[in-house]
């Protein structure tokens, strides 16, 4: 589509390689001697050994587990845990409290990104507009706020939002006519669920500001200048240049956004002090608390593998895309 | 007003690389909201930053009054002393670094060697190495916490050893290593490989006098970035170990969860906390944004 035909065909390659679509190059470059196919696999061994053992394993014992009645008495006497089939997961989806999880999560998710991309997206082109100082104001303060730990972020917002002592109750409060003296954030799911989207965007516009930003120097200020020559409007060059330019590199950041903000746990932890309320649950909370906080492990599993089932979709978007930029050649 | 917006002429013309900016549809109204946005917009988003800063010199009159002090009244250091003197602050601090430390090294050199052999060799099986790189960065970790959990609790390297959640960092942290530096090595011409080999080298020597010298700044912002995600990390150490085992991140969570609403001392421990992660993704932040989308904008 953007110059990359296919995926095993990196686009800066393309026109050193003799045909666009041959493994020509690949056969070219292989030098023919024994230790190139044993070689590799030693210098990976270790690597690949601690993934399988420390990844490979879990997963496929989450699998299991997720069809096993593991509890608290398995844990203690090391019983063998005993098959149940799809029991966890018919419990799972025959519990209305997850279906409701499922519903926040993709609803917090959904609001999330979108906040996430659109703003950050703005502050890039805004970024292209403003002059030198209020540029590197803006990347100093973006820095330091992507700088600090996740767990940080949530307990300032935490701090501001106090119904006691937080300055957005004191600057609130002095609107006139407004009470908001002793106001409580978290008493409604609404104004709470507010207050993590909040610090879950903050958090992440830098990401996606700087990235983009750096995104938007590669459109070639000709086709801009052209543009304007013939008549088309800020808009018109927007969408039809600056957007198809960048649409690799936000397929990308969009889909990293929505892997992360699907897996929200520190924040909604963090702001609930460490035992959130069944309406501040996420799905990576709540299989964390049927598992760690209940000792139900087997019925956990079932949770985390419906979660990384759902993820699935966003996951292979992602790897196509790299693999069709041709980062991976 | 209006008129003006329309008709004024493009500032910097002369010379519109100067700055890097794009000249079209600029404007000296234009301009001027631009600028006002974009002050605007670093206030809001440095402000909780400086928020943080200020609390942890408020004395506790000024931090837990509704009607704070924008600028610290009487700024005092005694939020930092509770915080070092806090149960179990030295006992954590050094269990992080150590912990940290050998993570980032054992995941520097797995990941080296491996992401020599993706970037340098071409032999079947490539392409899902760098697949299952790519896809396992992916996977939610907290999803396999209850597995990983159960096995090292049955090799008894959970609770008061910090062996078990040291190998599960580096784990966590080996991906993106490998992800990162197969980049740097790829970025070294192969011809220098050739050459070294014509003038005499072997393989190993090409590896060790060659390709490790000049991915060195690769592997520094690689394994500062590891640090980064390490000494972050709270939820894993948390749920394997015990209180006396934790990390500065996890005590800075269960100072949250023990002592409330202690706002003055608890940001003092969270700058305490920050401070090496603040300075070294400050000095290597280019690499981080890079490692993640690399190859993304060269369109």
């Amino acid at each position: 589509m953007y110059a990359v035909d296919s995926p095993t065909t990196p686009a800066h390659r393309a026109p050193v390689g003799p045909g666009a679509n041959e493994p020509a190059p690949r056969r070219r470059k292989r030098r023919g001697k024994g230790d190139d196919v044993v070689l590799p696999w030693v210098l990976s061994g270790p690597a690949l050994l601690l993934l399988a053992i420390l990844l490979a394993y879990p997963v496929g014992r989450m699998l299991v587990l997720s069809f096993q009645k593991f509890e608290l008495k398995e844990l203690w006497t090391g019983a063998t845990p005993k098959w149940v089939g799809f029991d966890n997961y018919t419990a799972v989806l025959s519990d209305s409290a997850f279906w409701s999880v499922v519903q926040r999560t993709v609803l917090f998710t959904a609001a999330s990104v979108v906040l996430t991309v659109l703003l950050g997206l703005g502050v890039a082109l805004l970024m292209r507009r403003v002059g030198r100082v209020v540029r590197m104001a803006m990347i100093i303060a973006m820095m330091f706020v992507w700088a600090l730990p996740a767990l940080v972020q949530a307990q300032v917002f935490k701090m501001m939002t106090d119904s006691d002592v937080g300055v957005l109750n004191y600057l609130i409060d002095k609107l006139p006519g407004v009470e908001f003296q002793n106001h409580s954030w978290f008493y409604t799911p609404t104004q709470g669920w507010i207050v993590i989207t909040s610090c879950v965007v903050w958090a992440g516009i830098p990401f996606l500001a700087i990235t983009l930003n750096a995104g938007l120097t590669q459109v070639p200020k000709e086709l801009m200048e052209a543009a304007t020559v013939d008549g088309a409007n800020g808009w018109q060059s927007f969408r039809n240049i600056t957007l198809p330019i960048l649409k690799p590199l936000l397929v990308i950041v969009t889909t990293l956004s929505v892997i992360w903000n699907f897996g929200l746990f520190t924040q909604n932890w963090v702001m609930r002090d460490g035992k959130p309320e069944p309406e501040f649950q996420t799905l990576a909370t709540y299989s964390y608390v049927q598992a760690f906080g209940q000792n139900k492990y087997g019925l956990g599993s079932a949770i985390a593998v419906l979660t990384v089932i759902l993820l699935l979709g966003a996951m292979a978007v992602y790897i196509r895309q790299m693999f069709k930029i041709g980062e991976v050649d | 007003m209006a008129v003006v917006t329309a008709t004024a002429p493009r500032r910097r013309k002369p010379n519109p690389a100067a700055d890097g900016t794009m000249t079209v549809g600029r404007t000296r109204t234009g301009n001027l909201v631009a600028n006002a946005a974009g002050v605007i917009f670093s206030i809001v988003m440095f402000f909780p930053v400086y928020w943080v800063l200020i609390t942890s010199f408020k004395p506790q009159t000024e931090w837990s009054s509704f009607d704070p002090t924008f600028i610290p009244d009487a700024p005092t250091l005694d939020n930092f002393k509770s915080a070092f003197n806090a149960p179990l602050f030295k006992q954590s601090l050094v269990n992080g670094i150590v912990i940290t430390a050998v993570a980032v090294l054992a995941a520097l050199v797995v990941g080296f060697l491996a992401a020599l052999a993706v970037a340098r060799f071409r032999f079947y099986g490539r392409r899902a190495i760098i697949l299952v790189v790519l896809a396992v960065q992916l996977v939610p970790f907290i999803a396999l916490l209850i597995p990983i959990f159960l096995m090292l609790q049955k090799a008894e390297l959970t609770g008061s050893s910090i062996v078990g959640v040291t190998l599960v960092y580096v784990v966590l942290l080996l991906p993106y290593t490998v992800w990162t530096l197969r980049g740097f090595i790829a970025g070294i011409p192969r011809e220098l490989d050739e050459a070294a080999m014509i003038d005499g080298c072997t393989r190993g020597q090409v590896f060790w006098r060659i390709i490790l010298p000049l991915t060195g700044p690769g592997l520094v912002a690689t394994s500062v970035y590891g640090f980064i995600q390490a000494w972050n990390e709270f939820i894993i150490i948390n749920t394997l170990n015990d209180p006396e085992h934790q990390n500065l991140m996890a005590w800075l969570m269960q100072n949250q969860t023990s002592r409330g609403t202690y706002w003055g001392p608890l940001m003092a421990g969270a700058i305490i906390t920050s401070i090496p992660v603040v300075i070294f993704f400050l000095a290597v932040q280019r690499n981080i944004a890079s490692g993640l989308t690399a190859g993304a904008v060269k369109g």
